[in-house]
């Protein structure tokens, strides 16, 4: 129960044309930057602002990128003639998986949350993103994972089996490779999933006032998609990657089809991740195309609605074609034709999306820009690979270039034109927000000429060495095959496209302190991020605008300098501290005020330890990475006790234009609650996953459960149940009864909680003890469902204590229950876990 | 924008403004709607592969005729609980009251032209996952 906000809202016209007392405003903005300060010296690496971090984690997954592009450059080096020695067969194999996997794990996805990180909160006039310091964590995981496993380059020990990863191969490889890719990766995967939560609640709840669902940016919009479409792709993933490794480190069979495994249950949910993907890559890139456009036509966006309806139907769609990637593994044809049939009609959302803007062009009065040239060229290339993505959508077509460079020059038509073109269109663009400098146009312009013709050039011809019967991933080939002079032209053009991104990277890295600084929005844009001050300063915007249209910049002509004036919300900081602005999620209503957290090592060190935990175990060096482990849960719980969810000191809080709002919230109004219920949709998608694996192997595999099989004791299974569901009542009694006031009973509540939970985690233990998962399919799938019932039940059991120690402390109360309310939200998922693996493991043995 | 369009965000009048309870609770209708078509649209498309996949691994080859023939009243039923909610979708975004600026009418009016928008979308999935069912698919 928190104070409800009071004054005026929406602020009248006279409000907002009353001036700001200078004398007044000099002071807030001192105190102001008094919060905002970056720490000194090396420090730096402690800031959490979005500005920093964005930008860090940007040049990072930037310098992936070059070093994934030299590894390619050295595969056509080898490819340049036939039977060429340059790179022998083994690291040829290492080459062409770190390519892929770096491209797409290291700078694909990366690369969407850094720009999102880095820019989101500019175009919602925010202060910050909701959780700064998770935004840290994310960033140093990011790093650590990356390094270790682009690292492994070097000691000749990198992955080999290709970006995908498919056993047999890989579950045999004696090396270390697949160890160092299924950990390394699954790191940064949960990295990506951290930073997804943080954009989504970043969109929902930190908008300015006045900016409804219908008013947002459009990359708000394709935030909300790709962020929703991170947390059902990545998770599946990770739950491959779960029975990967378990059958890697303990011989537990999933894949191995002696002992009742099936390989394709990998490609299936590796694919139900991998599809997804490719449109996760597309869809921020198209975003940022949704915010240049606007400005060349000089018009606000043709078919609002119907891009963002677009954007949304192709991330449904985008989850039902992955079977496209396996047409030839022998799936029924009814089958296939469910995926060939997904396949063509995505192309009708992703069509409306293009057609969109080539509406708004023709209707706007079009300005050139160098921004423009980038989306012209994203757009053709990009409409090159959907063609060809078409054709390949069709099985028999597909049959026959399977594994061909017919399908290599397909996916780099996409994601050249999808991915590489609009984020550099971006970087031009937005390059003014971000450093306040401009890019040289000149230069600007012989990049973009060297990388369009040298794309061209390398993977144009691409399409006919395939058609002629080149393998994909082969190291060398003989002459006399009608590929020799295809191969050579592919070759001298990716020299080309390497010329062309040294002139970028030049026309990046160049000192540039000469130059002037820019004028403010030098693109005349509409939209918020270009209501920034020249220069700039940490706080982001000097007060947080009522908005009232979709391109504020342009339709109102006092809000660049009532913003500057501190004319609007939170333009002061009495206290000294980081805030941001929370408003409702549809309309977005001021809500209240959050404390955001501000720079601090324990991000930091929390990375480490998570990293120590993922990295050891690769090397099969088990006790560390457990102690690593602890250490990373001790200091994050040190981190949320200490930062998180402080009770306030005053009731209401003056956030400016009249209006006094709350600074603490509890429950589905909170920034908490929603990142918990996010976070918590994509376990259980991961949770699904694994359940998926079950009814496959049932579906697939004629001895699933084989004849005689060892079930799970039934009575156990019950205890194991009444006991879950006990621990989920009493969490949410705790949390039911703490509100009503009676405190010792919540205590008493989450006492008997955390002994129901660890009896029930017992029994369900003891159910299956006897069961052998190193012998069989069946037994290995009980059990890891049950090792993640039981994860999950451990992190239930800290949540129950941390909550205990909160109310013991005085740091959870009847009216600050914030951190109750959010384990209870835990909690629902957790019963349900608890229940269908209950059901599952124990209920269907019954019934078939 | 007027004196009189300001609210008092303190009074419990405002259908708890400044709070999403009070949001949702307004557009829940609104919302079930937006979601409601792209979900008809995952239902069947599990349905489809999972009873498929579930015929050709455990039914006799014969069973594929009833598979088809189930699969095509599924389509019908689907398709029709699509155009429903296209259909109120589509009254709820253009409705021939006369146009406001007033924030509610015009996000209402947002969230109707967001479903119906979504349940085409929706439809255009059915019909191209039903395609299969109506040419002579097999299990090989």
């Amino acid at each position: 129960m928190t104070a409800d906000p009071e004054g005026t809202y929406p602020p009248t016209a006279a409000m907002l044309a009353a001036p700001v007392d200078p004398d007044r405003a000099r002071e807030q903005a001192d105190r102001l930057r008094a919060a905002w300060t970056e720490p000194k010296g090396f420090a730096i690496v402690t800031e959490v602002n979005n500005g920093r971090v964005g930008a860090w984690y940007a040049m990072v997954a930037f310098a992936f990128m070059l070093l994934a592009g030299l590894l390619a450059l050295a595969m056509r080096v080898q490819l340049a003639v036939p039977d060429n020695d340059v790179l022998s067969a083994d690291r040829y194999n290492q080459f062409f998986t770190m390519h892929g996997s770096a491209m797409m794990f290291l700078f694909a996805v990366p690369m969407f949350e850094a720009l999102s990180i880095l820019l989101l909160p500019g175009f919602l006039a925010a202060r910050d993103m909701p959780f700064p310091r998770l935004s840290a964590y994310g960033f140093w995981c990011f790093v650590i994972g990356g390094v270790f496993v682009m690292g492994s380059l070097l000691f000749d020990a990198a992955p080999k089996g290709g970006w995908f990863m498919y056993p047999p191969l890989t579950t045999q490889d004696p090396g270390v490779g697949p160890d160092i890719w299924l950990l390394g990766l699954s790191f940064i995967e949960i990295a990506s999933i951290a930073a997804a939560v943080e954009l989504i609640v970043g969109v929902l709840k930190c908008r300015p006032p006045g900016m409804s669902v219908d008013k947002m940016p459009l990359y708000a919009w394709y935030v909300l998609v790709v962020g929703g479409m991170i947390l059902f792709a990545f998770p599946p993933l990770i739950a491959g990657d779960f029975l990967f490794e378990l059958q890697r480190s303990f011989d537990w069979p999933f894949f191995d089809a002696t002992r009742g495994g099936d390989p394709l249950l990998w490609q299936h949910l590796f694919w139900i991740f991998g599809h997804p993907e490719v449109y996760i890559i597309f869809l921020p890139s198209i975003a940022i195309a949704a915010m240049v456009v606007p400005t060349v036509a000089q018009r606000p966006i043709f078919g609002y609605s119907w891009i963002v309806l677009s954007a949304v139907g192709t991330g449904f769609l985008s989850f039902g074609l992955w079977v496209h990637h396996m047409f030839a593994t022998g799936l029924p044809s009814i089958s296939l034709g469910f995926f060939s049939a997904a396949s063509e009609a995505v192309v009708i959302p992703t069509g409306i999306q293009l057609f969109a803007f080539l509406a708004t062009l023709l209707v706007g009065k079009v300005r050139r820009s160098l921004p423009m040239l980038w989306i012209a060229g994203a757009l053709a290339v990009f409409t090159a690979g959907g063609l060809t993505g078409v054709m390949l959508a069709i099985a028999p077509f597909n049959w026959q270039v399977h594994d061909t460079y017919f399908i290599v020059a397909h996916l780099h038509y996409t994601l050249f034109g999808g991915m590489i073109f609009p984020v550099i269109a971006g970087i031009y663009y937005f390059y003014p927000v971000i450093a306040h400098r401009q890019l040289s146009a000149r230069l600007g312009r012989i990049a973009f000429w060297l990388i369009f013709g040298g794309f061209n050039l390398t993977f144009l011809p691409m399409h006919l060495t395939g058609l002629r019967g080149m393998p994909r991933r082969v190291y060398t080939y003989p002459t006399g095959l009608g590929w020799d002079w295809l191969n050579m032209i592919s070759t001298i053009g990716s020299f080309v496209i390497a010329a062309g991104f040294a002139v970028f990277l030049w026309d990046l890295l160049r000192p540039k302190r000469h130059q002037p600084p820019v004028v403010r929005n030098p693109w005349n844009a509409g939209t918020l991020e270009w209501s920034r001050s020249v220069p700039s300063e940490n706080w982001g915007v000097r007060s947080v605008p009522y908005v009232s249209s979709r391109y504020p910049v342009w339709d109102d002509p006092d809000l660049i300098d009532r913003i500057d004036a501190g004319r609007f919300y939170l333009p002061d900081s009495p206290d000294g501290r980081r805030e941001s602005l929370i408003t409702t999620v549809i309309d977005a209503r001021p809500q209240h005020v959050q404390r955001v957290t501000g720079p601090s090592w324990l991000p930091i060190i929390a990375a480490a330890f998570t990293g120590g935990a993922f990295i050891f175990p690769t090397f099969h060096i088990y006790w560390p990475a457990a102690l690593c482990g602890a250490a990373a849960l001790a200091t994050i719980v040190w981190w949320l006790w200490r930062d998180t969810a402080r009770i306030p000191k005053v009731g209401l809080y003056d956030a400016g234009l009249g209006l006094r709002l709350p600074t603490y919230m509890s429950g589905p109004s909170s920034v908490g609650w929603w990142a918990i219920w996010i976070t918590m949709l994509g376990d259980s998608t991961a949770f699904a996953s694994l359940v998926f694996g079950y009814f496959f192997y049932w579906t697939a595999r004629p001895d699933f459960p084989p004849a005689g099989a060892l079930h799970p004791d039934l009575t156990l299974i019950g205890l194991a149940t009444t006991g879950l569901v006990a621990a989920w009542a009493l969490t949410l009694t705790a949390r039911v009864v703490n509100r009503a006031g009676r405190v010792v009973a919540a205590r008493l509540a989450l006492v008997a909680g955390v002994a129901a939970t660890l009896a029930g985690a017992a029994a369900l233990l003891g159910a299956i003890w006897p069961l052998d998962p190193v012998t069989h399919v069946y037994p290995a799938t009980v059990w890891a469902l049950v090792v993640w019932t039981l994860v999950h039940a451990g992190a239930g059991v800290v949540m129950q204590l941390y909550v205990l120690a909160g109310s013991l402390a005085g740091k959870c109360t009847p009216n600050h229950d914030a951190d109750l309310h959010n384990v209870a939200l835990f909690w629902h998922f957790m019963g349900l876990t608890a229940v269908v693996t209950a059901a599952v493991i124990g209920l269907f043995p019954l019934v078939i | 924008m007027t004196q009189n369009d300001a609210t008092r965000i303190s009074e419990p009048a405002d259908s708890g403004a400044g709070r999403d309870e009070g949001e949702f609770a307004a557009e829940a209708l609104s919302l079930w709607r937006i979601t409601f078509g792209p979900v008809i649209w995952v239902g069947y498309f599990t349905l489809s592969y999972g009873a498929a996949a579930l015929v050709c691994a455990k039914a006799p080859d014969t069973s594929v005729a009833t598979l088809r023939l189930a699969m095509g009243g599924t389509t019908l039923v689907a398709l029709a609980l699509i155009g429903w909610i296209g259909w109120r979708a589509f009254r709820q975004w253009d409705r021939s009251a006369p146009d406001t600026d007033a924030t509610e009418e015009h996000r209402h009016r947002f969230l109707g032209h967001a479903a119906f928008l979504l349940a085409l979308i929706a439809a255009i999935g059915v019909v191209f996952t039903a395609l299969p069912f109506l040419t002579p698919g097999t299990c090989l």
